[in-house]
């Protein structure tokens, strides 16, 4: 290597030490301090205090029984995971079947028109997420705008309950990761050669099998990365089912911060926070590899 | 000639947009494509002759007359139902494939059995001596090689006819010679119509059984290589395939006049104001001929030397001639003859 590389070696890397260092700091600062706390005994009335246990982490898995003092499957908590999971998975499914033909109709517009495209996508960002959250709610509770439409109209006789449902929680999550999965969608269909498409259709595929055997392999990256961005924070949401699925219909981001709050069981939620992470961390892995690797085996 | 493979391309044309802004991509073109021919699209960029090919292969469709495949009209097929298939341009593999896959994606996508289909596709692999990278992704493969993967792929299903669309223009000379051999082996080995898009002219010379020359979505003249470059239907043909001297003349009595020159025709033609086409290795150096020229310029092409010289008139001429010859001087008076059976006769301008 000659000097001026090392030289502008050294210039990129104090350039980016700023904001190397704020990332160092603030994320793993505050993990090491959540992972120390889940060893902890909870504190008298919030916080917590010594000595260092792994009654938390029993507690994830395991619940005491309070009248005859066995031990038996922490059920409420698996319950609020699995729901956890499943919504983000439906919410990253929805997403893409919503976001596959909006990418694709944005990149198939005039080159000079796709910027106001993006620009409108990205439109609901300028509002608080809370506020948008609340306006769902007012669309979709049983006195709201659709029930009172559909109402009119004859089409139902009496108010759909889906305020507080698992489905308004996935409408609310659906609306605002969409653009998640849009943009990098998008992104990936724009570098898409359409005269592969002609290809395809000269060499007999239908238009469903140009779709499956040359769209969606092609653009796959698109897809990847759109829904793990939509899926991750879908798991770890916590405006949305709080105010669109109500005190039942909890997600682990809420389970969480109730023992913060209320719970007044701030190991267990650092427990649960940790073990969230790791299993993030372990569909990702799983989903990537096998996602990322597929289509080169099929004949 | 299999009636099944032969092309009839009926009163075609295609329009672009609308009103003022409309682009006549093709007008009325007329043609048959002989089965189990070579055929040759050849004209400038713009011509109509990419349009044509889409129509063919379905991906646009006319806005006028018929496309027939043999006795079948194909007009309003997609072309995932027509038997053509095409090698593209670009050649536009699949990305996420490999080699075999994408000779086979074909096949897979008629829904032939995996057997079949892995037989077919080491039998097109082995017909283009791509054996060897069955199982290597296409990105990996160099211009050449992946030209022959476009060729296998196209081929595999069995087309009754194969477009080609300008396939060699990515490649470089040497390259390009080899697969100009290389392509039309294929075509005789596999008894398959081609029809092939290209603007250069030698290219559709050494290739093809027929060219249809085209120019401003019309087709100027079809024929045989020979009868083309030989007999140009109109000065576009005549300068666009070789090269040619365009002479104002005068016809009369069966004789070309050059002002009090006389130039005898093998042909009849009209009598009035024409134009005299001909090649520049036509013409003769004659000392002493009554029609001349004045040298301005001498250019040394190694197998030949290319003269150019002023007539009379003012006209400019060029000659081809043997390198072996005693190069004349600039400003030197050369004796010019032009052989009857060399003379062609277009429409004056």
């Amino acid at each position: 290597m000659s000097a001026g590389q090392g030289q502008a070696n050294r210039t990129s890397w104090s350039l980016a030490a700023p904001a190397l260092a704020l990332l160092l700091i603030g994320s793993i600062g505050p993990l090491l301090i959540v992972l120390v706390y889940s060893f902890m005994t909870p504190g008298d009335y919030s916080g917590v205090q010594r000595p260092f246990t792994t009654q938390a982490w029993e507690q994830v898995f395991l619940t005491r029984d309070i009248f005859d003092d066995t031990l038996g499957w922490a059920d409420a908590h698996m319950t609020i995971f699995w729901r956890s999971v499943k919504l983000s998975v439906l919410t990253a499914v929805i997403t893409f079947l919503l976001g596959l033909p909006t990418a694709w109709f944005i990149a198939t517009r005039p080159p000079d028109r796709r910027a106001l495209w993006l620009f409108l996508i990205t439109i609901p960002f300028w509002t608080n997420l809370l506020i948008r959250t609340i306006a769902i709610n007012e669309i979709i509770r049983n006195e709201g705008l659709l029930n009172q439409m559909l109402l009119k109209l004859g089409v139902i006789g009496v108010p759909l309950q889906i305020l507080y449902t698992d489905t308004a929680v996935l409408i609310g999550m659906a609306y605002v990761y969409l653009p998640m999965m849009v943009l990098p969608m998008y992104a990936a269909i724009d570098r898409f050669d359409t005269r592969l498409l002609e290809a395809a259709y000269d060499l007999f595929a239908n238009r469903w099998q140009a779709l499956w055997h040359v769209v969606l392999p092609v653009i796959r990256p698109g897809i990847l990365a759109g829904s793990i961005l939509v899926f991750v924070p879908s798991l770890g949401a916590y405006v949305t089912p709080r105010v669109l699925g109500g005190g039942k219909n909890m997600m682990i981001g809420n389970f969480i911060e109730l023992q913060f709050g209320q719970g007044q069981n701030w190991p267990l939620g650092a427990a649960l926070a940790v073990l969230l992470l790791i299993a993030v961390g372990l569909a990702l892995t799983v989903y990537v590899r096998v996602l990322g690797g597929a289509g080169r085996a099929d004949g | 000639m299999d009636e099944a493979t032969r092309v009839y391309v009926k009163g075609a044309s295609k329009r672009f947009g609308h009103g003022a802004a409309a682009v006549h991509a093709l007008a009325d073109v007329t043609l048959t494509i002989e089965g189990g021919s070579f055929f040759t699209l050849l004209g400038p960029s713009g011509c109509g002759k990419t349009t044509l090919l889409r129509l063919l292969a379905g991906f646009e469709t006319p806005t006028g007359g018929r496309i027939l495949l043999g006795d079948q009209d194909v007009t309003a097929l997609p072309p995932n139902r027509r038997p053509i298939n095409t090698v593209f341009q670009s050649y536009a593999l699949f990305p996420h494939l490999s080699v075999a896959q994408n000779v086979g994606f074909g096949l897979k996508m008629q829904g032939i059995a995996r057997a079949k289909r892995e037989a077919r596709v080491d039998q097109m692999l082995a017909l283009v001596r791509m054996q060897d990278f069955a199982g290597r992704p296409v990105a990996q493969l160099s211009g050449g090689q992946q030209q022959r993967v476009a060729l296998a792929r196209a081929l595999a299903p069995e087309p009754r006819v194969l477009l080609l669309d300008e396939p060699l223009s990515a490649l470089d000379l040497k390259l390009r010679k080899e697969m100009q051999i290389e392509l039309k082996r294929l075509q005789r080995e596999t008894g398959i119509t081609f029809v092939f898009v290209t603007h250069d002219q030698e290219e559709a010379l050494t290739m093809s059984d027929r060219i249809a020359v085209m120019s401003a979505g019309r087709v100027q003249q079809i024929g045989t290589p020979r009868e083309i470059y030989a007999h140009p239907a109109n000065r576009f043909v005549a300068g666009f395939i070789g090269e040619s001297n365009f002479l104002p003349v005068t016809v009369a009595d069966g004789a070309a006049r050059i002002g009090d020159h006389r130039i005898s025709l093998a042909a009849p033609a009209d009598p009035g104001p024409a134009t005299l086409a001909i090649r520049p290795e036509d013409i003769l150096l004659e000392p002493g001929a009554a029609l001349s020229a004045e040298v301005t310029d001498t250019v040394y092409l190694g197998n030949a030397v290319q003269i150019m010289a002023r007539m009379e008139d003012g006209t400019r001429i060029a000659l081809r001639q043997p390198a072996t010859i005693d190069l004349p001087e600039s400003g030197q008076r050369i004796g010019l003859r032009l052989p009857a059976e060399a003379v062609q006769i277009l429409e004056a301008e």
